[in-house]
């Protein structure tokens, strides 16, 4: 089932020439490999966008969705703590008018609260193949490069190895009156990455970043990029 | 698991590193040829097997009788020795496969390493001659094996030290050869030292599943620059860790590897990183120098392996314990509190100036041998100690002044003070066995003091200084780890 799902969001991107599934795309495969992604909707027009939301629960987060454009943020196509239905529609022409790219729509999303931000990935090494990825996620990623690797598949023990090896590893644990990380779902989301690895050759590079510990120790991957494989691999094409 | 599985007489190094005879191309009677060289170094090490040198016009190289060609030969030979210019490489390859030579050691360089096209062209061909004839080869552009159990040496280096139980296997041919003397001011030596070079038939992992096999190595070394079989690498680390310790030094991380990927994760992926995950992942211990990889190796080889975390450290001089204890807790070893058991026992042999915290300062002792016999034993029997660190400073002047005050005649104390310290350092080395947890030394004066050389030389470790311990006492708790996460689950 799972792979009939997946098989259905990255073949059209694949037949279309994207170079990436978009970011609600992307969570949609995660989520098809069992890895707790934010509660969210893709709306094509403002009022769709406030139904979501209620739907939703206030506050809530909108952001572009497109294929096209990786790091949303820098173009400033992602608002969040929106409180309102006037807040969204206002939102939600902005980041029409701002959209540097064709958008799919604006996708509408929970607004996941939690300050300690992971990020998980995946990347294909010339000798290692698939390695799985953990770091420090948010906005000092690239000055702290506080990471762990591990050649996918995951085995057993692998996943709670890479959160002990981060310097800031204190960040999973009991943190300032927030509850320790659920390992248990870290793991399984390491390993899930691993499994994309392993069966997804169309998928060159996984971010998840952020992903978002809460207080309650949940994580929950809160954007997501999915890069793929710019020639068309023969299996992923429609064999008749 | 291939690794445990396959025995020594089937991994495709067995012959390469313990042939019965070999044919030597390259060497003459000029002495500034590399080949002569190499020559020299397996005669001097007392190879026993048969020798033939191949040479066009010499009917005798190095005063052995020498054949024009490999058809001439009075038998074939398990392997060839190849220390001849690049371009005529595969031709004589071609000639070894016609022979039945199934083994080689491919010395010459001008091969894929030079990054042009031609080198990368003899390289293929190279390999296309090994192929039709089922050879299994060493190199191109390396610098051979040496394996001194064997007393066989095709390195341009004489192998000076004993030879010992480190299999090393190296992607510099220099951390081979290079480290004979430096392996031998310690006590220490190779089981078998191979370097890789260019890796166009046999790799890392192939030398690796050897050293598994082979019953000389006790500790497996790894010099690496890249692995080109990553997966392999992984499994096959992952099988052999369990029995038998890998250390690794990674030189290589640079920046420049760093591939521009999309993602952050990409961008991120620097092989710094990446090789640190995947050694962690396979169990494979990194040190962070070549000194370091030697140190660990020492370690590990020399141990048992311990049963949890925590290590006693036990000195008479304060500042080394104290240097010790800091670098203990640098390397992540905890220093836990002796147990209540452990005081009781300990009182009436740590005098009043003593501390008998940890580190456990005993300072002077009522009788010096306590030192060597009934303390450790005490400290070992702590539930609380996976290991023991002790620092050893014995001048032989000391206990010589000591046999002369207990009434030992003059002509018999120079004597009596050998006597005694090799009784000391049997005590010592005796705990491995009996208390079955890791004792490791610190010192130092190293082997130009009789009583650390009567150490090692009995498989104590004594490194040279507090922090080199520290860091090696470390090493042993990463490898329990390791052990404990690849055999569960």
């Amino acid at each position: 089932m799972t792979e009939t799902n997946v098989a259905a969001i990255i073949r059209p991107a694949l037949d279309r020439g994207q170079e990436a599934l978009s970011e609600y795309d992307s969570k949609k495969v995660l989520a098809c490999y069992g890895i707790p992604v934010t509660r969210e909707g893709l709306a094509c027009n403002e009022a769709e966008a406030v139904s979501m939301a209620e739907e939703t629960g206030y506050p809530v987060a909108l952001k572009a969705c497109s294929s096209q454009m990786l790091h949303k943020s820098e173009h400033g196509a992602v608002l969040l703590h929106l409180a309102d239905s006037k807040a969204v529609r206002e939102g939600y022409r902005l980041i029409a008018e701002r959209a540097t790219a064709s958008i799919d729509g604006v996708l509408v999303q929970e607004m996941v609260s939690g300050n300690r931000e992971l990020l998980l990935g995946l990347i294909r090494d010339p000798q290692f193949g698939p390695c799985v990825m953990l770091g420090i996620g948010g906005v000092f990623t690239e000055v702290l490069e506080d990471t762990a690797f591990r050649v996918a598949p995951l085995r057993h023990g692998d996943a709670e190895d890479m959160a002990r090896e981060l310097r800031a590893s204190a960040l999973l644990g009991v943190f300032r009156g927030q509850s320790a990380a659920d390992l248990g779902t870290l793991s399984l989301s390491l390993e899930a990455l691993g499994r994309i690895g392993m069966e997804l050759d169309s998928v060159v590079e996984v971010d998840i970043n952020p992903a978002i510990i809460t207080p309650k120790g949940e994580i929950i991957a809160a954007d997501a990029l999915m890069v793929l494989r710019s020639e068309k691999p023969a299996q992923l094409r429609t064999p008749a | 698991m291939t690794a445990m599985t396959s025995t020594l007489e089937t991994t495709p190094l067995y012959r390469i590193c313990n042939p019965r005879s070999v044919a030597v191309f390259g060497a003459s009677n000029r002495f500034s040829a590399m080949g002569t060289t190499q020559l020299t170094s397996l005669l001097e090490l007392g190879y026993q097997g048969a020798v033939y040198p191949v040479h066009p016009n010499e009917a005798t190289v190095l005063g052995r009788k020498a054949y024009p060609d490999v058809r001439d030969l009075p038998e074939t030979p398990d392997l060839a020795l190849i220390i001849l210019p690049a371009r005529i490489v595969a031709e004589v390859l071609e000639a070894c496969g016609q022979r039945g030579i199934r083994h080689a050691i491919v010395v010459s360089g001008g091969f894929a390493e030079l990054g042009n096209e031609e080198g990368r062209a003899f390289q293929a061909e190279l390999v296309e001659t090994a192929a039709r004839h089922d050879i299994r080869f060493l190199g191109p552009n390396c610098i051979g094996v040496v394996n001194p159990h064997h007393r066989f040496n095709t390195t341009f280096f004489e192998y000076t030290c004993d030879p010992g139980f480190i299999g090393m296997v190296s992607q510099s041919g220099s951390f081979v050869t290079q480290m004979f003397d430096y392996l031998g001011r310690f006590g220490l030596g190779f089981s078998t030292g191979i370097s890789v070079g260019n890796e166009a038939n046999i790799d890392l992992v192939d030398g690796m599943e050897y050293m598994a096999a082979c019953p000389n190595t006790r500790v497996i070394g790894l010099y690496i620059e890249a692995v080109r079989r990553g997966r392999a690498f992984v499994e096959a680390a992952r099988a052999i860790v369990p029995d038998k310790p890998i250390v690794a030094f990674y030189a290589g991380g640079s920046e420049a590897g760093r591939k521009a990927g999309r993602s952050h994760t990409g961008a991120l992926a620097g092989p710094d990183r990446l090789y640190e995950g995947v050694f962690r992942q396979a169990g494979v211990i990194r040190a962070t120098s070549i000194e370091e990889l030697f140190d660990f190796c020492w370690a590990l080889g020399g141990s048992v392996r311990p049963k949890g975390e925590g290590a006693i450290i036990q000195t008479h001089s304060g500042g080394p314990g104290a240097a010790a204890a800091d670098a203990c807790g640098r390397a992540g070893v905890t220093l836990p509190g002796l147990s209540p058991a452990t005081h009781e026992r300990l009182a009436s042999y740590v005098p009043g100036t003593g501390s008998v915290g940890n580190p456990v300062d005993v300072t002077f002792t009522k009788n010096p041998l306590d030192y060597f016999s009934t303390i450790p034993e005490i400290l070992l029997d702590d539930p609380g100690a996976a290991g023991l660190l002790v620092y050893f400073l014995v001048p032989s002047r000391t206990v010589k002044r000591a046999l002369e005050g207990m009434g030992v005649p003059d002509e018999q104390v120079d004597e009596q003070v050998l006597v005694l310290l090799a009784e000391q350092a049997r005590s010592i080395a005796s705990f491995r066995e009996t208390k079955n947890k890791p004792v490791l030394g610190f010192s130092f004066r190293m082997r130009e003091d009789r009583f650390i050389r009567e150490l090692q030389d009995r498989g104590v470790p004594v490194l040279p200084s507090p922090e080199r311990g520290g860091r090696a006492m470390a090493a042993l708790m990463r490898y329990a780890r390791y052990v404990d996460r690849l055999t569960s689950g």
